[in-house]
């Protein structure tokens, strides 16, 4: 067979054309993005007088609407204020926890711990593989932490945010953030079943964005 | 004959080219399966099959060089080359339409792959209880999207590819009143808080989350288990000026907005959506399990769909084995978590999924025709050839 020069150089143009990418510039109007954790709560809740605590198991699955219109228990640590959804019960805190939670779904209960400490505590990645500890997964390497960080920005705070999964037929989650305040680190993690935890994370994510210096 | 038509017909007719592609498409399997150990199925579809030419980076540089013909390559030439063959060399008989038929089947099978390849869209839907969507995200393609919040009733969104970032050009558009200057785009990269400053290398953001961040490239990550988090510092210019620079990352779980001209923007890079002209309700995600056991029995979505017409607007339910098919696209229950009320939905859209189905099934009638006729005439011939008592 002889494979020759011109047939082949207008073939293989052809199919190069044919490869290139998309890299086209769309325009177009789309309806706004709601907040995800709202609509639950809109549907559980139909029909009801706009006074009506919410039902179905006390889930917070609203929580900034649920907090702006129901009377929230406010705790103060040392430097830092924020106000919890009223779904969660306060627990007295230990000496070294600055506010502690609890929360309830489903005979189900997970701890919400605040605590903070003074400077970095050992940096942010030796942190973040203690909790990788707590619920039974082993230390990853610094990229690996910082892959599965979210960044979120709340007032006047900046948290990094992580959600790990334990492993296991029941596994243990945990859901964290670190933030630095004042030359403080703050810690707030919410642990306990990784369902119940899971349902509670828009509820946490929520709650971070209360948090603030009085 | 002009000479250059000839040689045209002969290479493609030829049935050399048959093996050397045939060989060519052995020796691809071959390896592709053996760096399937490296990259994953993902990345060896990607690198060795759909595309053109497998490409091989010098070490040390960032020159990609053509080293094998890909799938694409293979498989269309396959597809000429037996094309041609039909079209010069066959004439249709009733004795060879078995063979015929089987060999036509083969042509679609290539076809359809070919189109399933260039027009198939995979992209997800994930719904909580109650959410309502009309557009898909992509698994692994991101886009930078500007929108303008100004107007109450919805947003207008100018989405700039993923690829199109990549060039680290300056792109303007109509519908954007200032010009989007990429200082840098990078595949896969991580953040961490830090002053950006002290990190050089990378442009330093001005606005925005990324004035308080350091974005730290990583290599390409092929591993099916993994996606490329991209990063880009986008310059956001006005003809009065530049209102600064932010650094976007699907990393970032805030909006990043700034205002011009008394309209609100906003600008994150996220997953490529595809909006579709209806929309699905999540109303009710169901999770049954073997009693006594974390065995999961039946995943089930109740959905609504509406279409923007209001043609449409009734309740499916998908559940494993039994996708939605509407508007060209199919809805598979991919994921779920029924503690927290979600469901998600893998989006096919593959203009040629019937063709595999049609390309066999002439295959099979084809061959079975070709083996029946050579069998007939075998047991003719035999029972022609034995002497009758």
């Amino acid at each position: 067979m002889s494979l020759r020069p011109f047939p082949c150089t207008l073939l293989l143009a052809s199919l190069l054309i044919l490869g290139c990418k998309d890299r086209q510039i769309t325009a177009y109007r789309a309806a706004k993005d709601p907040a995800p954790a709202a609509m639950p709560a809109a549907a559980g809740n139909q029909g009801l007088p706009p006074d009506h605590p919410p039902i179905g198991g006390g889930m917070p699955s609203s929580p900034g609407a649920d907090m702006a219109s129901t009377a929230v228990p406010t705790a103060g640590g040392s430097d830092l204020v924020w106000s919890a959804p009223a779904t969660w019960t306060p627990k007295t805190g230990s000496a070294m926890r600055k506010g502690s939670f609890s929360v309830k779904h489903d005979g189900a209960e997970a701890d919400l711990s605040i605590t903070a400490f003074p400077g970095d505590t050992g940096g942010l990645h030796p942190n973040l593989n203690r909790w990788r500890g707590q619920v039974g997964l082993p230390t990853a390497s610094p990229a690996e932490l910082d892959a599965a960080l979210q960044h979120v920005d709340g007032q006047g705070l900046h948290f990094e945010i992580i959600d790990l999964v334990g492993t296991g037929a029941k596994p243990t989650r945990l859901l964290g953030a670190i933030a630095y305040y004042n030359g403080n680190s703050w810690f707030f993690k919410l642990t306990g079943p990784d369902s119940l935890v899971a349902g509670e994370k828009p509820a946490f994510l929520a709650f971070l964005q209360t948090v603030k210096a009085p | 004959m002009n000479n250059v038509v000839r040689q045209f017909r002969n290479f493609f007719v030829s049935l050399q080219l048959t093996v050397v592609l045939l060989i060519l498409s052995l020796l691809l399997v071959f390896v592709a399966t053996l760096d399937q150990v490296n990259l994953g199925i993902w990345a060896v579809q990607e690198k060795f099959f759909r595309s053109f030419f497998v490409l091989w980076r010098v070490p040390g540089t960032e020159v990609q060089l053509p080293v094998f013909p890909g799938g694409y390559f293979i498989g269309t030439l396959l597809l000429i080359n037996l094309l041609a063959a039909h079209i010069y060399r066959f004439a249709f008989t009733w004795r060879k339409f078995g063979i015929q038929l089987a060999h036509s089947g083969l042509i679609m099978l290539l076809v359809g792959e070919l189109l399933t390849g260039l027009m198939q869209q995979d992209s997800s839907m994930r719904l909580e209880e109650g959410q309502t969507k009309s557009y898909a995200e992509s698994f692994r393609t991101f886009e930078l999207a500007l929108i303008d919040h100004t107007d109450p009733a919805f947003d207008e969104v100018v989405a700039i590819p993923e690829a199109a970032l990549a060039d680290e050009h300056s792109l303007q558009y109509p519908k954007l009143p200032f010009q989007v200057n990429v200082k840098a785009y990078y595949g896969n990269a991580t953040m961490q808080m830090g002053d950006p400053a002290a990190r050089p290398g990378t442009p330093v953001a001005t606005q925005g989350l990324g004035a308080r961040v350091q974005v730290m490239p990583l290599p390409l990550t092929y591993k099916p288990d993994e996606i490329n988090q991209p990063a880009a510092f986008v310059e956001i210019v006005t003809p009065e000026g530049p209102l600064g620079i932010w650094a976007a990352s699907p990393m970032i779980g805030m909006p990043q907005t700034f205002n011009y001209q008394g309209h609100q923007w906003e600008l994150s890079l996220r997953l490529r959506r595809h909006y579709q002209p209806f929309s699905l309700s999540l109303l009710k995600v169901t999770h049954e399990v073997y009693p006594g056991t974390e065995i999961p029995k039946n995943f089930a979505s109740r959905v609504r769909l509406k279409d923007e017409a209001g043609h449409e607007d009734r309740e499916v339910v998908i559940y494993m084995n039994n996708p939605l098919r509407y508007g060209g696209l199919t809805f598979y229950q991919f994921q779920m978590n029924a503690a927290g009320k979600m469901s998600a939905f893998q989006v096919v859209r593959n203009p040629g999924w019937l063709l595999p189905y049609i390309a066999c099934i002439m295959m099979g009638i084809g061959l079975l025709i070709q083996f029946g006729q050579s069998l007939t005439g075998f047991i003719r011939k035999r029972s022609a050839a034995t002497p009758s008592n």
